[in-house]
């Protein structure tokens, strides 16, 4: 059963066994005591600081509240390069991690979706390629202006800054 | 911008409840920025304005009509392109008739800024030495001149120039380091009251714009350290003030966090590198009191704009950091 638990968590189950477990899962008991020493195990590899308490409660709260997102089919393929590298044993927990990302993931919405999926830091930066540039610092201005204290004092004044034809960065 | 009146209010030195005729000269500094904050709430005006930075300078109209409720105002350059910015309430249209686009943006209320209030206090009369100026005449109106001036160089210096009657704002100077002008906003031409036209505010592409395209922002509240993005050394005075999402090109998603110490605001914007785009400028650029700072982190492009010393604006960019959310 540990094993389904930890198939559970790696998202590798069909959709019908899935249910299966979360149902077990509900009912405590074992297979819930397991669920969670996964995790314990995960947090203690991480050295993950523990939650605070009624953490669950209101993730599942604030879930519930959020619009539902489908979330991409790219998040169980990098669980599946982890346990590539890393032995079994803690398969499960980093398994448990990539869940809480897809949650997470789910919670954030999608104009939260670019940055959420970002690569992870230390990562090599990509060639030199992004943002246009000049053309788009009017749109940065645009953007910025909006928050400025100057626009209270001065009114739209500080916006010419932004629309100006010779707006070039020098 | 709330929290700049209530920053003023809170200024030490203060007549909260004093009678309107008491304030009309006021002797203080002080007194006077809160003069110049509620003259920027409440006068209608229209006039022309010349806005310089360096060797550019390009002259502009601006008409505001507040009535009641409804605060409305337009910015038309009349110099170079043709385009014209429409602020309705929080609402910001910018016209941009060579390109046919219309973008939608709104202004932000703030929600966050009274939580900030004793830091942004702090910023600016402990950032700032404020002092009265010099009375000089500007486009016809007797003014009062005040500095503030930065006690350190993490922040660019101002110089403001307000009419002794009503405390309308003839003219704004920010100044470097060194004591030099880095940009420059003169009314040229100004009536102050009186009956404005309602012609006047109104855009005058509001009946071509329909066929344009509208490029709406989408400005919505976020939390971006629950995507993995902190900023780990603050600058002093500076206090965050709002993160947001929001669109800054059509399917060109960004997040923005704004920092402001009262007078002058940075923004760091962070958006996921795409493969298509053309070559990104990174490093600093200037523009006037604005400087803007590019760089590359885990995939993404982070481009801090603010009206500070350029200095001032790397820092905060270096600060930025990106950890992969547990």
């Amino acid at each position: 059963m540990k094993d389904r638990i930890s198939a559970l968590m790696d998202g590798e189950l069909s959709p019908a066994e899935t249910e299966d477990q979360l149902h077990a899962l509900r009912k405590g008991g074992e297979a819930l005591e397991a669920w969670r020493r996964y995790h314990l195990i995960g947090d203690a590899i991480r050295d993950t600081r523990p939650l605070s308490r009624g953490f669950s409660t209101r993730f599942s709260e604030r879930l519930a509240a959020e619009a539902t997102v489908f979330s991409p089919a790219s998040i169980p393929s990098r669980t599946e390069k982890l346990r590539a590298r890393i032995p079994l044993s803690a398969a499960a927990s980093l398994a448990a991690v990539a869940l809480v990302g897809a949650l997470a993931y789910q919670t954030f919405g999608p104009e939260n979706q670019q940055v959420a999926q970002s690569a992870p830091e230390g990562q090599k930066p990509a060639a030199k390629a992004a943002v246009p540039m000049p053309g788009a610092v009017n749109d940065y201005l645009l953007a910025h202006q909006n928050y400025s204290p100057r626009s209270t004092l001065q009114g739209v004044a500080p916006y010419v800054r932004t629309v100006s034809e010779s707006s070039r960065p020098r | 911008m709330k929290a700049f009146a209530l920053v003023l209010l809170l200024l030490p030195g203060f007549a909260f409840a004093q009678a309107p005729q008491a304030q009309a000269h006021p002797q203080d500094a002080s007194a006077w920025l809160k003069k110049i904050y509620l003259a920027s709430q409440k006068l209608s005006y229209s006039g022309t304005f010349v806005y310089r930075q360096g060797e550019r300078s390009e002259s502009s109209r601006i008409t505001r009509i507040i009535d009641g409720a409804s605060d409305t105002e337009k910015l038309e350059a009349l110099d170079g392109i043709r385009r014209e910015i429409v602020r309705s309430g929080d609402e910001v249209r910018c016209y941009l008739p060579e390109d046919k686009i219309v973008k939608v943006d709104r202004r932000s209320k703030h929600p966050t800024f009274p939580a900030l209030l004793p830091a942004q206090n702090a910023a600016l009369s402990g950032h700032y030495a404020i002092s009265k100026e010099e009375t000089a005449r500007i486009a016809g109106y007797e003014c009062q001149a005040i500095a503030l001036k930065p006690k350190d160089e993490l922040r660019y210096g101002y110089k403001l120039w307000a009419d002794l009657g009503t405390g309308m704002l003839l003219k704004a100077r920010v100044l470097n380091e060194k004591g030099e002008a880095v940009e420059e906003f003169t009314f040229t031409q100004l009536t102050i009251g009186g009956n404005i036209e309602k012609d006047m505010v109104k855009s005058s592409f509001a009946g071509e714009s329909r066929q344009w395209r509208v490029e709406n922002a989408g400005v919505v509240r976020a939390d971006l350290a629950k995507s993995g993005w902190t900023v780990n050394a603050a600058i002093p005075g500076f206090q965050r003030v709002i993160e947001v999402n929001r669109l800054l090109r059509p399917a060109q998603r960004v997040s923005q966090m704004v920092y402001s110490d009262g007078l002058a605001a940075i923004s760091i914007f962070i958006e996921a590198i795409e493969p298509r785009q053309e070559a990104a400028r990174l490093g600093l650029s200037s523009m006037g009191a604005v400087n803007i700072y590019s760089r590359e982190l885990a995939k993404h492009v982070v481009t801090v704009v603010g009206e500070a010393p350029a200095k001032t604006v790397q820092q905060l960019g270096d600060a930025v950091a990106y950890h992969r959310p547990q």
